[in-house]
């Protein structure tokens, strides 16, 4: 791999960070003095405001609080919860595994199957699966989150109640191994990572389909076609390793919205992950909280672009030779 | 990756998410709250969980839930009236000039086997009651603790405070693991660790921030047994989440429903709902900051002319403002200290019943004309007041009253602007100072207060002058108000301080600080079919179930329903039907995988080739 190509998209990556780090910083000062909000207690006197300002170092001038903020960033100490007094780093990294299990469960799964849906809505173009197709995910495109997860809640736990309306686990369930605590966390995924699954399928469904229908009016397909090859084997060998490349690039900027549909969902299903964790602490205005999460957000919204830059690097040549 | 593969991936996965739930079955069996060691668990839900278990910083209610269970207080009250009743002390003596109380302390362990000491008492009231955030008016005029011996407690104060017994909410802390650690780390960010040791019926085992808090219970408790082996506090995202929960019998209880869902959750199977008083009201709260206390106050000076005020509350139907923004779910208020404050209220002289015939003619005979607009007005001054209140995300219930008394206000010729601003918003217009005086920036306001289990003081300090510049936010003062506020604040005999509370409140209806509106419900919820033995408590006959923040002694109570373990009726028909589903599934899977195998066998695609799109 080309090394100056790559550090050139690690710097473009890192400087990007920094800028959000130090955006970070004014974003929640410009938001007001934290101390009002901390001085939740109605009898809170000056006296008691100046200790906890001086407690939180908002006392001292705005440069020295900017640099000791970037000190611990460097050092990953993200400050201290406002409401429950542990450290930000502790609470994301409670949070952080519940989200990675749904999220990834959701991308994969939409991933597959918008891919294939897509795959098969393009070689039958304008026929009834077409529309099917189309219509269903142009439907699930167009609804928000919520609403789906609603609708998901009400249909398989309160009509049928067959699966559970929210949690992780079972509550107040005692487990005889982890593989009933495993299947336990299953069943609990299922409506999540349906809603997540809905939120996303949409959008991979459109870009593969129409990358697909480019890719099948290529010359080299009618070619492919001529030589006798099989119209299937046409399709995957040649067609779908080519429409696939839109796709790299849209995971990586759809994780921006997986991030936001994180909280959504998250929020409406009560899992315990990232998402959660910034609702809860928008309604407590838990603002080193909410710092520390949109670090991680953007953090992770960077990492999947650099992510997606290299792999286009190894699957597209042409991207190598520029 | 060929089509072929991908979707093969994907019936793996439609596979694999088929067998677990069809694997999970056998999992819905023991998961309706069995304990590890057979008993019955309680499970109760709610929206937040406790920012910390350290008294010294947490702030929230849900704090307070779990400390009141996991330990005592000095003086515990008694559920049936919420009276002092024996705690940490077991008997107390007040000395004839009421300045000291003797406390004897009850033969009681700690949950990890040590006595409890008058050691542990002294040490909790002068460091928690120093330094904890939310315990440190509680023992102002405290002057000495002396132990002169382990089971000895003498409190002296300054004057006499009726308070020290029954009035000190501090949870009685065991010394010997708190004095451990350095003062500084207990008011920043000490995490007690677990087991939390106490003297409640049930102790903190496990804290899993943002899910679950599992209490078991206390092996040295010295009350009756407790009829649940274990109480889980189970967190949900979200209210809804919380009510669905127990509609589904994922939890048992829920101690804080929505007033807008409430009447529709009782109506659902095996659940009851109990809507009784709070020591907690709404009330619309008025400016009534004097010239020389508040030289930059900021209102419109009509709103201090008293007959104003009271054609406002004659215009004001209460129960109109309940039915509607409360849904029927609060009580309406008469004066300033809830009903429930059973051993202290009295209803006052006053009650200003619905009547806008007469707002009317107090209006009229106070001077105010209506003008061309209807507002009536008075030399010039129109009664056109700004009405702040809470933004609807932050209280429905306020937002809805507001506009509610706007609108009967202006049929007896009072405008009332409206404004919903946020609750910092709220407090900075209260709060307000100019060169270090109070300013209050407002003409009327609706909010709430909430004040302690047994004794009033707190919610009557509101209305007294010392509290200018601080709680007071109608910045009302009365010297006559102020001195029986004095008095019965160091009365014990409870007959006498009513007395005198009494005619405390009839003061204070005659000049109309506060109107208050509702007496706010706790709205709790619970399954029939899992607890038995449901009393309503604090206060007896009309109290809630739980007795929430103020004493553990209705939990003792609660028993498991019948058979409520065995008993799984959704897990039958669940089972069909997730077995339904995996067929379903499979079914499909199967059908794609022996189309797409047809397909293969087929000699050649029949497809026509595709034309390329005009756009591209």
């Amino acid at each position: 791999m080309n090394a100056r190509w790559l550090s050139g998209k690690v710097a473009a990556a890192v400087f990007t960070l920094l800028f959000v780090i130090v955006f970070n910083f004014f974003l929640f000062r410009v938001m007001g003095d934290p101390t009002e909000q901390l001085a939740r207690l109605p009898r809170a006197t000056p006296e008691e405001i100046d200790k906890l300002r001086g407690q939180y170092g908002l006392d001292r001038p705005l440069m020295g609080q900017f640099a000791d903020y970037m000190g611990d960033t460097a050092r990953l100490d993200l400050g201290t919860s406002q409401r429950s007094r542990r450290d930000v780093v502790d609470e994301i990294w409670d949070a952080l595994p519940w989200t990675l299990l749904l999220v990834g469960t959701g991308t994969l799964i939409a991933t597959l199957l918008g891919t294939w849906m897509g795959v098969k809505a393009a070689t039958r173009r304008g026929k009834k699966t077409d529309d099917a197709l189309l219509g269903f995910n142009l439907f699930t495109y167009a609804s928000p989150e919520y609403w789906i997860g609603i609708l998901l809640i009400l249909v398989f736990a309160v009509w049928l109640p067959i699966l559970p309306s929210g949690l992780q686990v079972t509550p107040g369930a005692q487990f005889n191994s982890a593989f009933a605590e495993i299947l336990d966390v299953a069943k609990h995924l299922i409506l999540p990572a349906t809603a997540m699954t809905l939120m996303l399928l949409g959008q991979y469904f459109l870009i593969m389909r129409s990358s697909m229908v480019d890719i099948l009016t290529e010359d080299f397909i009618t070619v492919k076609r001529a030589t006798g090859m099989r119209w299937d084997r046409v399709v995957n060998r040649h067609a779908v390793p080519n429409a696939l490349l839109p796709l790299v690039t849209l995971s990586a900027i759809q994780f921006g919205s997986v991030v936001a549909g994180a909280i959504t969902i998250e929020t409406i299903f009560s899992w315990p992950g990232l998402g959660e964790l910034t609702f809860q602490a928008i309604n407590d205005k838990d603002f080193p909280v909410l710092q520390g999460t949109f670090l991680i957000f953007s953090f992770g919204v960077i990492l999947a672009n650099l992510l997606a830059d290299c792999l286009y690097f190894y699957l597209d040549p042409r991207v190598q030779s520029k | 990756m060929n089509t072929r593969k991908i979707m093969k991936i994907a019936a793996g996965f439609l596979a694999a998410f088929a067998l677990l739930a069809t694997a999970a079955l056998p999992a819905t069996a023991d998961e309706n709250g069995n304990g590890g060691d057979g008993g019955e668990v309680l499970r109760i839900g709610w929206a937040q969980d406790p920012q910390t278990l350290n008294p010294f910083i947490g702030l929230d209610e849900e704090s307070y839930t779990i400390w009141a269970i996991n330990w005592d207080l000095l003086v515990n009250f008694d559920p049936e009236d919420l009276s002092p009743s024996p705690g940490i002390a077991e008997s107390w003596e007040v000395s004839d000039d009421r300045k000291t109380v003797t406390f004897k302390i009850a033969d009681r362990n700690w949950s990890d086997g040590k006595p409890v000491t008058s050691a542990d008492v002294k040490w909790t009231l002068e460091t928690l009651g120093e330094e904890g955030e939310l315990f440190t008016s509680y023992t102002d005029n405290v002057t000495a603790i002396r132990t002169p011996d382990p089971k000895t407690v003498v409190i002296e104060t300054s004057k006499p405070d009726a308070r020290i017994v029954g009035g000190l909410l501090i949870y009685i802390l065991p010394k010997h693991i708190w004095d451990k650690v350095p003062l500084e780390e207990l008011t920043t960010s000490y995490q007690p660790s677990l087991p939390l040791v106490g003297t409640g019926p049930y102790i903190v085992t496990e804290f899993d921030r943002g899910r679950q808090i599992t209490m078991e219970q206390n092996q040295e408790f010295s009350g009756p047994e407790p009829k649940f082996s274990e109480l889980q506090f189970i967190k949900y995202g979200n209210q809804d989440a919380v009510e669905r929960g127990l509609q589904l019998g994922e939890i048992d209880l829920v101690p804080e429903v929505q007033a807008a869902t409430f009447e529709r959750l009782g109506e659902q199977a095996n659940v009851e709902t109990v809507d009784s008083p709070s020591p907690a009201f709404t009330e619309l709260a008025f400016n009534l900051c004097p010239e020389e206390l508040c030289p930059d106050a900021n209102f419109n000076p009509a709103i201090q002319d008293l007959p104003v005020r009271q054609a406002i509350a004659y215009s004001i139907d209460r129960e109109r403002i309940n039915q509607i923004a409360a849904s029927g779910t609060s009580f309406v208020a008469n004066g300033l200290l809830p009903s429930f404050y059973k051993s202290f209220y009295q209803e006052p002289d006053e009650t200003y019943p619905f009547d806008p015939e007469k707002a009317k003619q107090i209006l009229d005979e106070a001077g105010y004309v209506p003008g061309d607009d209807g507002i009536r007005e008075k030399d010039g001054d129109r009664l056109s007041f700004n009405l702040y209140t809470r933004t609807r995300s932050e209280s429905a219930y306020n937002a809805q009253a507001a506009k509610l008394v706007a609108e009967m206000a202006r049929d007896v010729g009072i405008e009332f602007n409206v404004q919903e601003v946020s609750v910092d918003k709220l407090t900075e217009l209260t709060v307000r100072q100019v060169d270090g005086k109070p300013a209050p920036d407002f003409d009327a306001f609706i909010w709430g207060w909430g004040g302690d289990a047994y004794d009033p003081s707190f919610l009557l300090s509101l209305m007294t002058t010392g509290e200018i510049g601080g709680s007071s936010d109608a910045f009302y003062s009365n010297e006559e108000y102020d001195r029986l506020y004095a008095e019965q604040s160091g009365e014990f005999d409870v007959e006498k301080r009513k007395e005198i509370i009494a005619r405390m409140i009839n003061r204070l209806q005659e000049d109309l600080p506060y109107i208050v509106l509702t007496e706010d419900p706790n709205l709790q919820a619970y399954r029939t079919d899992r607890i038995a033995n449901v009393e309503p408590a604090c206060p007896a006959e009309d109290g809630d179930i739980f007795c929430e923040q103020a004493g553990y002694a209705p939990l003792l109570n609660l028993e498991p329903a019948s058979g409520a373990s065995s008993d799984d009726s959704s897990g039958g028909s669940s089972g069909i039907l997730i077995a339904i589903i995996a067929v379903v599934v499979l079914g499909l899977i199967g059908f794609f995988v022996v189309r797409a195998r047809k397909r293969r066998d087929e000699p050649l695609e029949v497809d026509e080739p595709l034309e390329k799109d005009e756009e591209s």
